[in-house]
């Protein structure tokens, strides 16, 4: 219908794009689901399922023998290989566990943590009898720890992100994300070159005439568990001061004038607020590490081996159906954890809150405060900051202007030389550039409509929405090497049909598309609990009204999760930036490589220039960070 | 309004979608020859510093006017093809370069006997009968000829700790919390190790070996870039599993030659060597061996060798190399090799019990 009136030439002109429009607008969530739903079958779920089918049939009839070899295996299951091996007899499991409990005790005794150093501290410990955890077991231990250590090094700066205004803060919150885009190779070079026996920590403590200490031998558990936090404090900071700056300041301001003190107010209101963004970051960020894999093989060795390690391996000596059970069992861990921690959330979602940001206060307003305890304490908090991720990541760049004699510019000149006479069959440097940045920006684009459609389509749904919810977030829980694997036998080798036909998917738009299923999982956590949080009344009156229900979202709903939608677009095309398994499939044998992709190749027996290639990744990254928070920005309120 | 076109942007572009695309293989390729030799390699043969493979394309096609070189780097190396072979997919290259002995056992182990390359007509071969005594790769099915060879050895730095003589060494007090050693699992010169100590100790008694290291603190990283570029290099321990051309590099980079003195305990290195084979299915098989009778003339051995950084697969009297190269590169007094035979059907399960032994917790 035309609102032009008077002239029906104009009327008719416009007629049809308007009601085009409409169309559209009717159905435009409708169209975003099934777009998202057909790259989700096409990208995810027929690799993922070339690869699963391998566990279930052995010779095309339906099997159990692998999940029953793997789950009476003490190696993959440790101690509770005899309870999947007769899960009849529960008066012997019970008996053995009594026994094992029996043996349990603490003790108090004088202990010497810092070797070297005569300081005696009263330690308890409690003596736990040896039980053998298996490779399953000891990945959940390790992923525990590590989630325990990202959430302690991260929640501070999400504080201090959201509560204080300092010089460089926007800044310092775009570049939060940056440990993420690492490779894992440079993430080890990186820490050896901080915590190694010549480190720069070592070198720093030694003018203090400490040291030398063997950091990484010492507890290369701890050293893995640091690593870890290296990549997802940043992650956990990050999606914490998304839901942060969302807090309500009016429900604190009420709570306040009610009486509370600061502290029963922050620990009765804003912590509530805060906790589903704390445990999303805890959730990712344990999914992430049980699925780790080459950083505990470079920096913790072999003894600290995976799940996924063996996963790899057993891929790589072509046994798929064992590598799939291995891959189904820790997806179904995974699956299970979000579905707990689903429906929680959608458990927690609270009253409307149209938001009205807290205020900053000034960082260091003047010499009297900064010496208060809670500044000194942030002061603290900022020296470790430095050490684990500033450190290693100047480390890394140190490393990329020196060799065996000192400053050289050499692996700079590398690259500088590849790109201008290099042959095409080789990796030039522009092109991995070009390629990550194209690369990042399309798979923002795709993947946080994607996550948007996945948020609205389960945050009203109740349990149901919490299954769907679940299963959409299978490209976080399942195995990288495993994807990969499905990407290469699905749709880079084809699915073959009749007639000789081939169906096959490679180049640019595969590897776009694949990153943004890798991708939109983080827009639909950092967008829904926000949306859960809004009032339904406000979408009901809008309908009634006679808005769509897309223009009810785009109208009402989304400005005021913005601040979920931009952290979840930075995510997006972080993981672009830093996704490499399957990139590097996809883009075999042509022009689509990335900067990840580049590191590896250009990796010999020199890592001089893959340092120098992961430096420009580094300094290419951060820009496009800042430039990504500061048109983002734009869009919060 | 800005905040509007942004939204509606970012909803509207996302139904442009997936673009899937349906081939159909094998019908345009007939029997004619292109005049394109399409070969398999690994990433450092053409994406180093100084890569042997840009040379290796400039000159062949220099010798053989109207033909072109093109290189390819699969990701999974050889398992690609093996994979593409259990599937019927297409395998659309004519030569790989770059097999080991390993790689021959892992295909004959997934494929049938013998599968994946042709049996090489070595007559066809001028200069294969000057490839040196030793380099035989031991294939029953003749389909690989060696083009060069690597040792393995240790590196060690030699203001810590004294050159070890023998692999029981390693397991004194003397080597304590000394060794890095690489993944067996994932990384060639981690399986080399693991070979050699196999040869050493039987394959009864490799693991009890292996218990002795561990308990003396061997540490046993990702790779060899993760171990060498990571751990040796930073400072992190005295010895490394190694290259025995690892001085070539290290007198390049100006590094301090004490930290890498190579040593050959047992007087002996494990020999690594490399082939090259043509694909059952080669569209230019007569190229094809064209390029391995180019691969084995002097000039490309001398070239393969020094940029490679390898040794050469020829008898030195065919082969030309820098004073620089002779100086640095170590041959180890006696070569060891599992040979193909002793590999088959074992490789695997030698590898799986050796990474349970330290992974288990």
């Amino acid at each position: 219908m035309s609102r032009s009136g008077g002239s029906s030439r104009f009327g008719r002109r416009w007629h049809r794009p308007v009601a085009a429009r409409r169309w559209l607008e009717r159905r435009a969530l409708a169209l975003t689901a099934l777009a998202t739903a057909l790259i989700l079958a096409v990208m995810l779920y027929l690799p993922v399922a070339v690869v699963f089918v391998n566990a279930i049939f052995d010779d095309g009839v339906a099997t159990l023998a692998f999940f029953r070899a793997v789950l009476t295996d003490p190696f993959y299951v440790g101690v509770l290989a005899d309870v999947f091996a007769e899960p009849l007899a529960v008066g012997t499991h019970l008996e053995s566990l009594v026994g094992w409990l029996a043996a349990v005790s603490i003790s108090v005794s004088l202990e010497y943590p810092l070797p070297g150093v005569p300081l005696p501290v009263p330690w308890p410990s409690l003596e736990l009898p040896a039980f053998r955890k298996g490779l399953f077991g000891f990945t959940a231990y390790q992923a525990a720890l590590s989630t325990v250590a990202s959430v302690a090094l991260g929640l501070p700066a999400a504080s201090v992100l959201a509560n204080y205004e300092f010089r460089g803060r926007r800044t310092l919150r775009s570049l939060t994300i940056l440990p993420f885009v690492l490779p894992g190779i440079m993430v080890a070079v990186g820490f050896y070159a901080m915590f190694g026996r010549a480190g720069t920590l070592n070198r720093l403590l030694a003018i203090g005439g400490l040291g030398p200490f063997p950091f990484i031998e010492w507890n290369p558990l701890a050293i893995v568990i640091v690593a870890h936090a290296f990549y997802n404090a940043p992650l956990v900071a990050r999606v914490t001061v998304a839901a942060w700056e969302s807090v309500d300041v009016r429900t604190v301001e009420t709570a306040r004038s009610l009486g509370a003190s600061p502290r029963r107010a922050f620990r009765d209101v804003v912590v509530p607020q805060l906790l589903p963004a704390v445990l999303t970051g805890a959730l990712l960020t344990f999914i992430f590490t049980f699925m780790t894999f080459p950083i505990v093989l470079a920096l913790g060795g072999l003894q600290l081996a995976t799940v996924e390690v063996w996963i790899y391996d057993r891929v790589r000596q072509l046994a798929y159906a064992e590598a799939a059970t291995l891959a189904i069992l820790e997806t179904m861990l995974s699956l299970a954890l979000t579905y707990a921690y689903l429906r929680y959330e959608s458990a927690h979602s609270g009253l409307a809150r149209a938001a009205t940001a807290p205020s900053r206060e000034p960082l260091f307003p003047d010499l009297r405060t900064a010496l208060s305890p809670h500044r000194l304490a942030i002061v603290g908090y900022g020296l470790i900051a430095v050490v684990v991720f500033v450190g290693p990541m100047a480390s890394l760049v140190a490393g990329s202007v020196t060799d065996g004699s000192g400053f050289t510019l050499r692996h700079y000149a590398f690259l500088l030389e590849r790109q201008l006479e290099g042959a095409d069959y080789q990796t030039l440097p522009w092109i991995a550039i070009r390629n990550s940045l194209l690369f990042g920006v399309a798979t923002l684009v795709v993947a946080v409509p994607m996550g948007v459609v996945v948020s609205v389509v389960t945050v009203r749904a109740g349990r149901g929405g919490a299954i769907v919810d679940t299963l959409a977030m299978l490209p976080l829980a399942v195995s990288g090497v495993v994807f990969g694997i499905g990407l290469l036998q699905g749709l880079v080798f084809g699915i073959p049909l009749p007639g000789g036909w081939r169906f096959q998917v490679t180049g640019a738009v595969a590897i776009v598309a694949a990153h943004a299923v890798a991708a939109y999982p983080f827009v639909t956590r950092n967008v829904s609990p926000l949306l859960s949080n809004l009032d339904p009344a406000m979408i009901e009156s809008a309908r009634a009204l006679g808005a769509s229900r897309y223009r009810a979202l785009r109208d009402i709903e989304l400005p005021l999760v913005a601040s979920g939608i931009v952290a979840g677009a930075a995510f997006a095309f972080a993981i672009s930036i830093g996704e490499f398994s399957s990139t590097v499939i996809l883009a075999s044998g042509s022009q689509t490589y990335t900067m990840p992709v580049a590191v590896e190749r250009y990796l010999g027996r020199r890592s001089g220039p893959a340092i120098a290639m992961g430096t420009v990744l580094l300094g290419v990254t951060a820009a496009s960070f800042v430039v990504v928070d500061r048109v983002g920005g734009r869009f919060e309120r | 309004m800005k905040r509007r076109a942004f939204v509606g942007a970012v909803g509207g572009s996302a139904v442009a979608g997936i673009a899937g695309c349906l081939t159909r293989n094998g019908n345009d390729e007939g029997d004619d020859s292109d005049g394109i030799l399409r070969i398999a390699t690994y990433e450092s043969m053409v994406d180093g510093e100084n890569p042997a493979g840009t040379w290796l394309k400039e000159a062949f096609e220099e010798e053989y006017p109207d033909t072109t070189l093109e290189w390819t780097v699969p990701n999974n190396a050889i398992n690609d093809y093996i994979d593409r072979e259990r599937q019927n997919a297409e395998i659309d290259v004519d030569v790989y370069l770059g097999v080991n002995i390993d790689d021959l056992v892992q295909v004959d182990d997934n494929l049938e006997e013998g599968g994946l390359f042709q049996e090489l007509d070595v007559d066809r071969i001028d200069n294969a009968e000057r490839i040196r005594d030793g380099l035989d790769m031991g294939d029953p099915h003749d389909r690989v000829l060696a083009y060069d060879t690597g040792y393995i050895c240790l590196v060690y730095d030699e203001t810590v700790v004294d050159e070890p003589q023998t692999l029981d060494d390693l397991t004194e007090p003397a080597y304590e919390d000394a060794l890095l050693a690489q993944n067996a699992q994932r990384s060639d010169p981690g399986k080399a190790f693991l070979l050699w100590t196999i040869d050493a100790y039987g394959e009864d008694d490799y693991l009890d070996y292996w218990r002795d290291l561990e308990d003396n603190g061997v540490r046993i990283l990702d790779d060899w870039s993760e171990s060498y570029s990571g751990a040796y290099m930073n400072g992190e321990r005295p010895m490394v599993v190694s290259y025995s051309t690892d001085q070539v590099f290290a007198a390049d980079a100006g590094n301090d030659m004490s930290r890498h003195q190579i040593a050959f305990p047992n007087d002996q290195g494990y020999a690594n060597p490399e082939g090259m084979g043509i694909f059952e299915g080669a569209a230019e098989l007569d190229l094809a061996y064209e390029f391995l009778d180019f691969a084995l003339s002097s000039e490309a051995q001398a070239v393969i060798a020094q940029r490679n950084v390898q040794f050469p697969a020829v008898e030195s009297e065919h082969v030309d190399l820098d004073e620089e190269f002779d100086r640095y590169a170590h041959v180890p007094p006696e070569a060891v090799t599992i040979g193909y035979d002793a590999l088959r059907g074992n490789l695997d399960g030698w590898v799986e019990e050796w990474a349970r032994e330290f992974a288990s917790q």
